[in-house]
C-alpha cells in the first residue's frame, strides 16, 4: 500500500537550508503533484523519498514505517528522472527488465511482465533497440516502463515531460493519468508547469523557497490561493487592500458585500483574476463604476491581456473580446462574488 | 580504434573542405608517416626476405623467418615474453579498477594529482629504482637484515634477474595502474554517478551496481587502455633488459641481440624476429575488436 | 569513514608513489653506502659535481643530446599535426577510416621493428649516427601520438568562431593566428608535452640509429647501470626525471586535472 507521509523534513547543503519543516501527507492511490518553479526544491524531496537523499531532519514514513534507514534499494519507492537515463550498454527489454532481474525474479515472470508494460507504455516491437536508436518520446516512455514493471506502491516522477515537445508532453501525460488510474498507484509527480499540475493531480502541494505554501485540491489552490504569492503562482494578478466592516468590502476598486468576516475594521489584502473583470467601452453604464484607460495590449491568441490605468492603480485585464486598443477609455466592472478575499495573515 | 579518443559526429562535421584543402592539411603528416613508418616497416620486411643490397644477397626468402620460428629458444621467448605482458596487464588492470572505484568516492584532487606522477616517469628510471630496491643487496634486503628475517644476500629471495620476471612485472604495474584508471575515471567522472541511482532505485545492491552498471560502462575504457598497455609491454625492450635474465629472453631482447649480433647474418633475423612482433601485437589488437564487435551484436551484457 | 579511508588512501598512494625515488635520493647523496645499512654511511655532492664538471662532459652532452631530440621531434611533430588534425577533427571524408588506421599503426607497433628497418636506409642516406636520423625515427610515432590529441582538440572546436571573425574583416592569417591558435593552444601544450616525454624517455631507437655513439640521457644511464657506479646512475636518473615533473606540474597547474589521460 502506497501512503506516504513526510514529517518537518529538513535538508541542507552545507549551509543552505533547500527544504525546511516539509510536513505533507500523500494518501494511498492518490496523484500529488509537487509544484513550484525550478530550484525550489522539489527534487530534492523525491530524492529524500526516494532514499537517494539522506534529510536532516525530520522523518519519511511510507504505509506509516520509517523508512529514513532503509536504502533506496529496500524501499518499496521507484524514482524516474528528468533525464531517461537508459543504460546505454542495454537494449530496451534489457531496460526494461533490470529492476526484476535485481529482484531475482525467474527469466519466464520477468519475460511476462516486460511484455506486458511494453504493451501498456506502447512500446512493442522495439524490444531488441539499442537505446540510441529510440526518440526522446520513446526514450522517456522506456525510462517510465522500466520504473512501472517493479509495481511499486509509490512511483516518483521527476519533471518527465519537461524535455519533451508539446504535442508528447500530452500524450505522455495522458498516459501517465491513466496509468495511475488503472492502477491506482501512488504518484508524486514533480513539475514547474502550473496548467500540468492541475490537469492530472488529485492534489497539488506548491512549493515556494524550500516551504509548502499550499495543499490542496487543484480547483482549490486555483480559486481559493491562501496568499498572493501562491495567487500570482497561477496567474493571479490585481492585488489591492480594503477594509472590512459589516460584511462590505471598502476599497479603491469600489465597495462590495463579502459576506460576514472576522475582524471588523482590519485592511485586508484582496485579488480579482485578470478573467473576472468585464471590460467594456466608456459610455454604456453610468452607474459610477470603474473607468480606466488603457495603456497595453498584448494580442495572446486565445485571449487579449490589456493593462488598463484606473482610479485604483493599474489593473490586468484578460478578456476574448478583440474590440479594443490602447489609449481607448473603458469600463471595468467586478463582480463581488470573483473577489477573493485573502485570510488574515 | 584503441587509442582513439571518443568523438561527438555532429552536424559540425563537414563534409570535406574541397580536395585542395584537405589535402594541403594532411599532406605533411601522411608523407612522414608514409615515408619513415611505411618505409622503416618495408624496408624491414624486405630486409627480412633476405634482400640485403651490397652483401651479395638479392633474392627473396622465407630463410630468416623460418630460422626465428624455428629456433628452440624462439618458443621460450615468446612464452616468456607472453606471460610478462598477459599477467602485467591483468593485475594492473584489476588493481586499477579498484583504484578508480576508490578514487571518484573520494574526489581528492591531492591524490589525483600524485597519482599521475608515474605517467611522466620513464620506465627506464623505474626499472633502475627497482634494482636498487630489490636487488639481492638492495634496499629491501638490507631491511630484511634490519629486522632479522635474513643473515645475507644470499638469503635474499631472487626478485630480479628471476625467472618469473618479477621486477619487469612490478615495474610495468607501477607504470600502468596510473594509466589506466584515469582512462577508467574519465568514464566514471562523466556518467557514472547518475547512472548509479538510477540503479539503486531499481533495487540493486552494492554488489549488482557493480557488475551490472559499474563494469559495463567501464568495459570499453578499460579494454582499450589495457589492450594498449599489453600491445606496449609485449614489444618493450629496455625493461626486460635490464631486469631480464640472460635467457631466456624476452623477445624484442632477442631480437636486438641477433641485430646487433657481430655476425652480420644474424641482423635480418633480428630483423624477422621484430615483424614477427609486429605481427603478434597487431594480430592481438585485431583480435580484441572483433571479438568486441561480435560480442556486442550477440548483444552480449558484460 | 570517508575521511579515514582518504588518509589511508593518501598514505599508500604517496608510498608507492615515491618509493622508488627515495633510493635514487639516496644514491645520489652517498658517498660511502655499504651492505646491510639502511642509509649511506657518509653523504657527499661526489655525483653531483661529477655529472656538472668537466670530467663529466658525456653527462653534459648527453643532457643536449636528450633535449636537442626531443625539443625538436615535439616541435615538428606539433607543426605537423596541428592542420592533420584539423582535417580529421572537424570534416567527414571518404578514407578517413583508413587514415586513422594508418594512424593507429606506429602507434602499436614497437619502436624497434621500424627502427631496425630505417637503419640500413639512414646509413645510406648518411643519417646514421646523426642527430636529425634520429629525430627522425623519433618522429615516426611521436607524430601520430600528436595528431591524435589534435584530433580530440578539433573535435571539440567550433569553427563558427573563425566565421564569425571573417565575417567581422579578419584575414585567413589572422583568423589562424589571433582565433584558432589561442583556442587550441592547451591542446598544442598537451601534444607537444606527450611527444617530448615520448621522444625524451625513448632507448632502443635512439640506440639502433644513433649506433651507440649519440650519447642521450637514457643510453648514458644503461651504460652507467652497467659500470656499477650507482651514486651517478642515481644522479643521472634524478635528472633524467626531472623534466617529466616539470612537464606534470605545468599541466597540472595551467591544464586542468583531465589533460594527462592518455600519457603514458
Amino acid at each position: 500500500m502506497g501512503d506516504l507521509k513526510l514529517q518537518n523534513v529538513t535538508i541542507a547543503y552545507g549551509p543552505r537550508m533547500i527544504i525546511q519543516g516539509l510536513s505533507l501527507a500523500v494518501h494511498d492511490g492518490e496523484m500529488v503533484s509537487l509544484l513550484g518553479p525550478s530550484g525550489a526544491g522539489k527534487t530534492t524531496i523525491l530524492k529524500a523519498i526516494s532514499g537517494l537523499l539522506k534529510p536532516d531532519g525530520g522523518d519519511i514514513l511510507i504505509d506509516g514505517r520509517s523508512v529514513t534507514d532503509l536504502a533506496p534499494e529496500n524501499r518499496d519507492a521507484v524514482m524516474v528522472f528528468q533525464k531517461p537515463l537508459l543504460f546505454p550498454f542495454m537494449n530496451v527489454a534489457q531496460n526494461i527488465g533490470f529492476g526484476l532481474r535485481m529482484l531475482r525474479f525467474t527469466k519466464s515472470e520477468t519475460r511476462r511482465r516486460v511484455a506486458r508494460i511494453l504493451a501498456l507504455t506502447r512500446l512493442e516491437g522495439l524490444e531488441f533497440r539499442k537505446v540510441h536508436e529510440l526518440s526522446g518520446g520513446q526514450q522517456q516512455r522506456a525510462a517510465l516502463a522500466r520504473a512501472l514493471v517493479l509495481e511499486p506502491s509509490i512511483l516518483l516522477l521527476d519533471e518527465p515531460l519537461s524535455n519533451l515537445d508539446a504535442n508528447l508532453r500530452q500524450r505522455m501525460r495522458d498516459l501517465i493519468q491513466s496509468i495511475q488510474t488503472e492502477t491506482r498507484m501512488t504518484m508524486v509527480f514533480v513539475t514547474h508547469d502550473q496548467s500540468e499540475a492541475l490537469m492530472i493531480s488529485h492534489r497539488v502541494a506548491l512549493l515556494l523557497d524550500g516551504r509548502l505554501r499550499q495543499v490542496g485540491t487543484p480547483r482549490q489552490l486555483f480559486y481559493e490561493p491562501i496568499d498572493p504569492d501562491v495567487a500570482r503562482f497561477f496567474g493571479g494578478r490585481n492585488f489591492f487592500q480594503g477594509r472590512v466592516e459589516n460584511g462590505l468590502l471598502r476599497s479603491d476598486l469600489g465597495v462590495f458585500p463579502v459576506g460576514r468576516q472576522d475582524g471588523n475594521g482590519h485592511l485586508r489584502m484582496a485579488t480579482i483574476r485578470p478573467e473576472d473583470i468585464e471590460i467594456a467601452p466608456l459610455g454604456k453604464s453610468a452607474n459610477g463604476g470603474l473607468t480606466g484607460r488603457i495603456v497595453k495590449t498584448n494580442f495572446e491568441g486565445s485571449a487579449i491581456r490589456h493593462v488598463v490605468t484606473t482610479t485604483a492603480g493599474e489593473l490586468m485585464v484578460l478578456t476574448t473580446q478583440d474590440r479594443f486598443a490602447p489609449g481607448q477609455e473603458v469600463a471595468l466592472t467586478v463582480s463581488p462574488d470573483k473577489i477573493r478575499l485573502f485570510p488574515k495573515s | 580504434m584503441t587509442s582513439r579518443p571518443q568523438y561527438d559526429v555532429d552536424a559540425r562535421t563537414r563534409p570535406g573542405s574541397g580536395f585542395f584543402g584537405l589535402t594541403f592539411l594532411l599532406a605533411p603528416a601522411l608523407t612522414v608517416i608514409l615515408l619513415l613508418f611505411g618505409g622503416g616497416l618495408v624496408l624491414g620486411v624486405v630486409q627480412a626476405l633476405g634482400y640485403i643490397p651490397g652483401a651479395g644477397q638479392g633474392e627473396l626468402s622465407w630463410v630468416h623467418f623460418t630460422g626465428v620460428i624455428t629456433d628452440p629458444d624462439f618458443l621460450y621467448s615468446f612464452g616468456l615474453t607472453l606471460y610478462v605482458a598477459c599477467v602485467s596487464t591483468c593485475i594492473a588492470a584489476a588493481l586499477s579498477i579498484v583504484a578508480a572505484l576508490i578514487l571518484v568516492s573520494l574526489q581528492s584532487r591531492w591524490i589525483h594529482f600524485i597519482f599521475q606522477i608515474p605517467l611522466t616517469v620513464p620506465h627506464l628510471v623505474v626499472a633502475v629504482a627497482v634494482v636498487f630496491l630489490l636487488a639481492p643487496a638492495g634496499w629491501f634486503s638490507r631491511a630484511a637484515v634490519a629486522i632479522g628475517l635474513i643473515q645475507g644476500t644470499t638469503d635474499f629471495p631472487l626478485l630480479i634477474n628471476d625467472n618469473w620476471g618479477l621486477g619487469i612485472i612490478l615495474v610495468y604495474v607501477w607504470k600502468e595502474i596510473p594509466f589506466i584508471t584515469l582512462m577508467i575515471l574519465a568514464v566514471l567522472r562523466h556518467s557514472g554517478e547518475e547512472l548509479l541511482d538510477v540503479g539503486r532505485t531499481l533495487k540493486a545492491g552494492a554488489w549488482q551496481r557493480f557488475r551490472h552498471i559499474t563494469l559495463p560502462t567501464i568495459f570499453p575504457a578499460l579494454g582499450a587502455a589495457s589492450l594498449i598497455v599489453f600491445a606496449y609491454t609485449f614489444g618493450a625492450f629496455e625493461v626486460p633488459y635490464l631486469l631480464g635474465r640472460t635467457y631466456p629472453m624476452t623477445l624484442p631482447v632477442w631480437a636486438y641481440k641477433q641485430y646487433s649480433d657481430i655476425d652480420l647474418l644474424a641482423r635480418p633475423e633480428g630483423i624477422a624476429t621484430g615483424i614477427v612482433i609486429a605481427l603478434v601485437i597487431t594480430a592481438a589488437v585485431i583480435g580484441a575488436q572483433m571479438l568486441t564487435k561480435a560480442a556486442r551484436r550477440r548483444g552480449i551484457v558484460l | 569513514m570517508k575521511r579515514s579511508l582518504a588518509g589511508f588512501t593518501g598514505v599508500i598512494v604517496i608510498c608507492a608513489v615515491g618509493i622508488p625515488f627515495v633510493p635514487l635520493c639516496l644514491w645520489s647523496f652517498a658517498r660511502r653506502w655499504f651492505y646491510p645499512d639502511l642509509y649511506p654511511q657518509a653523504f657527499g655532492l661526489r655525483a653531483w659535481t661529477y655529472i656538472t664538471s668537466t670530467a663529466g662532459t658525456q653527462v653534459l652532452t648527453a643532457i643536449g643530446h636528450s633535449v636537442v631530440v626531443a625539443a625538436v621531434t615535439a616541435l615538428l611533430a606539433v607543426v605537423i599535426a596541428v592542420p592533420a588534425g584539423r582535417a580529421l577533427g572537424l570534416y567527414a571524408f571518404k578514407g578517413k577510416d583508413a587514415v586513422s588506421i594508418l594512424l593507429t599503426l606506429p602507434v602499436i607497433v614497437p619502436p624497434l621493428c621500424v627502427a631496425m628497418g630505417l637503419h640500413l636506409w639512414f646509413i645510406r642516406l648518411g643519417l646514421a649516427e646523426t642527430l636529425g636520423g634520429v629525430i627522425g625515427v623519433h618522429l615516426t610515432f611521436c607524430l601520430p601520438y600528436a595528431i591524435f590529441v589534435l584530433w580530440g582538440v578539433f573535435s571539440n572546436y567550433n569553427p563558427d568562431f573563425e566565421d564569425q571573425a571573417r565575417s567581422l574583416g579578419a584575414s585567413r592569417l589572422t583568423v589562424l593566428t589571433r582565433i584558432m591558435l589561442p583556442m587550441i593552444l592547451p591542446g598544442i601544450s598537451v601534444a607537444a608535452l606527450f611527444a617530448f616525454l615520448l621522444s625524451w624517455s625513448q632507448y632502443l631507437s635512439t640506440l639502433i640509429i644513433g649506433g651507440g655513439r649519440l650519447m642521450t640521457l637514457p643510453i648514458l644511464l644503461f651504460a652507467l647501470m652497467g659500470s656499477g657506479d650507482r651514486p651517478v646512475a642515481a644522479a643521472v636518473s634524478l635528472v633524467f626525471v626531472a623534466p617529466a615533473l616539470v612537464v606534470l606540474l605545468f599541466s597540472a597547474r595551467y591544464l586542468g586535472t583531465r589533460s594527462l589521460v592518455g600519457v603514458r
